[in-house]
């Protein structure tokens, strides 16, 4: 019985605040100058499309593996775009030389590190929680 | 019709001078070397045009100062060899005894000189049973160069060797990774003359333009073809004493439209070109300095859902020849083909697809009986048309590993490379291909 108690406690706290703790957060380096971006903006930079911030700095893309489900989330999620349609706009660019493939971390940690450390960065993870040195964008 | 039967005996004429077309060739390939020198001057200089100025502007101004053009530097590349067994026919090499001669590897480096300034180049290797032995060339070698980038539209130019964007493979044909199969839909993508469409050598401006409804891109460009012997077996049959190149510039162009999620997407593409031949003057016989005038084009349509991707496209393409002299009349045809394909996700790392595809040599005689009548049996039906069904598996080891194994039935022998199978009769009509590939990327 306990168990169930739980169970429907998760469901009705999922409900009240959707998806708080399940979803992926967009983030970014602190010293950038914006706090949120609408979808087509992330599809644009997640593809590689859009080089520059608003105030002209360069972007720099950081993602997780195709497989990792930090990744296939936040592509389907955040993005609306599922992993494979991703790879093959990259790979597109990447093998005709029209474009470039973001830079893949192998852990969220790394994720954090690499956009704190680097201006312009812009990467995801699943919970944006007490993180120093980046910053947390909305999607609207 | 009957120009065939004597390009038959023109055919066997050359045969007889095997010797001769062997020496000829080792001196194309010479030429070819001072041809590609030329070109990768050429490149190389539009190269310095473009960056020189912005290079200038990036050490005046804050923000790109701080750029990292090192850091930006990227560095790509994969390698895999197949294995085919066919039935019958010469399919990338002696497939019947199992052939092992397809092989691709290549080497790719790209960077961002300014935000705005994208420089990339690619070595490819490639060895395609008789077609592709397997030397280095010169993939692209661009600069891509973004006027403008907002939300809403981007605009900009590429110069240099550029992949033409034709349908949704050309770009990436020679990357397995990117492909459907091990195979490329041979009725829209032919192998056996892979290079008319590769790439060109010029200058191509792109409009993209980023909407609620979705995305719309027009690319527009010209350029010359990047052309090889191939092209002249497929296109006059044999390999004549001289040189089948490229007239005039081509022109290029793509009109794309992809759904907001990338769902939908269709296109239309194509090119018009020009080849001309440049007879070998001291030769014993050889044609006229005649034409060939090709407008290229393919529909595509495809549908992306989480576990389906559904592709179709169409591709026409009408052929003019003329004045190549007594033994190769005038003539004009429509060469076309499609193909419908399904891709099944059933795990992230597990794919699987299936095919059907009809190409005609002839839209006026899909079926070959006209000129298999009129030339007495020389050319056959069955030559002039190839359906074929395809069913094939994906796995993805890892991110950098993928094994596949593709199996297909054709009925026809159009696809084929006249260079791997040059006498018509000798071909089977029915025959089945299996094929084992494992590729890595970088």
């Amino acid at each position: 019985m306990k168990r169930w108690v739980v169970i429907t406690h998760m469901m009705v706290v999922s409900m009240l605040f959707p998806c708080k703790g399940m979803t992926q957060e967009l983030i970014a380096n602190a010293g950038l100058q914006v706090s949120e971006i609408s979808r087509t903006q992330a599809r644009l930079l997640f593809t590689m499309r859009l080089q520059q911030w608003p105030d002209d700095q360069p972007v720099k893309v950081f993602v997780l593996a195709d497989t990792n489900p930090i990744h296939v989330n936040f592509a389907k999620r955040m993005l609306q775009l599922f992993p494979y349609q991703l790879r093959r706009v990259w790979d597109r660019q990447v093998f005709s030389g029209t474009g470039q493939a973001p830079i893949t971390v192998a852990t969220e940690k790394e994720m954090i590190e690499r956009v704190a450390a680097t201006p312009g960065a812009l990467g995801y993870v699943n919970s944006a929680a007490s993180l120093s040195g980046v910053k947390q964008i909305a999607i609207y | 019709m009957a120009f065939l039967l004597k390009l038959c005996v023109a055919q066997q004429i050359l045969s007889s001078v095997a010797i001769r077309s062997v020496v000829k060739i080792l001196l194309r390939l010479d030429l070819e070397r001072k041809i590609s020198f030329f070109r990768a001057s050429i490149i190389v200089g539009g190269l310095l045009v473009f960056s020189g100025p912005w290079e200038a502007q990036a050490d005046s101004t804050d923000t790109s100062s701080q750029y990292s053009v090192i850091e930006s530097f990227q560095v790509h590349g994969f390698l895999s060899q197949a294995v085919v067994n066919t039935s019958d026919n010469r399919w990338f090499g002696d497939s019947p005894d199992t052939s092992y001669a397809f092989t691709e590897a290549a080497l790719n480096g790209s960077a961002r000189i300014l935000p705005q300034l994208l420089i990339s180049g690619q070595v490819l290797l490639r060895q395609a049973g008789d077609m592709y032995d397997g030397s280095p060339s010169l993939d692209y070698a661009l600069a891509d160069l973004t006027f403008a980038s907002t939300l809403h539209y981007r605009l900009g130019v590429r110069g240099g060797r550029i992949k033409n964007p034709f349908g949704l493979y050309n770009e990436t044909r020679d990357v397995p990774f990117t492909r459907p199969g091990i195979f490329l839909p041979q009725v829209v993508y032919f192998d056996r003359v892979r290079n008319l469409v590769l790439s060109s050598d010029g200058m191509m401006a792109y409009a993209d333009t980023f909407q609620d409804y979705g995305d719309v891109s027009l690319i527009v460009g010209g350029g010359w073809p990047v052309m090889d012997e191939n092209v002249e077996w497929s296109y006059l049959g044999a390999d004549f004493p001289g040189d089948l190149e490229s007239d005039s510039p081509l022109i290029v162009g793509r009109l794309w439209y992809s759904s907001p999620n990338a769902s939908f997407n269709m296109g239309l593409s194509g090119t018009a070109l020009r080849m001309r031949f440049d007879p070998d003057v001291g030769a014993p016989f050889t044609l006229s300095s005649g034409t060939t005038d090709i407008f290229y084009w393919i529909a595509s349509l495809q549908y992306n859902l989480e576990l389906w991707t559904i592709s179709a496209e169409y591709m026409r393409q009408p052929i003019e020849w003329r004045d190549y002299g007594e033994f190769f009349p005038e003539q004009d045809l429509t060469s076309e083909g499609w193909y419908i394909q399904a891709q099944y996700r059933a795990h992230p790392q597990f794919e699987l697809m299936m095919r059907w595809e009809e190409g005609y040599a002839d839209s006026g005689d899909r079926d070959g009986t006209q000129i298999d009548r009129l030339t007495g049996g020389a050319i056959t039906a069955y030559s002039r048309y190839s359906k074929i069904f395809t069913a094939g598996a994906r796995f993805d080891i890892n991110q950098n590993w993928m094994v596949r194994a593709e199996y297909s039935y054709h009925d026809g022998t159009f696809i084929l490379s006249p260079r791997e199978n040059p006498i018509p009769r000798d071909q089977e009509k029915y025959w089945h291909a299996v094929s084992f590939l494992l590729a890595f990327r970088f």
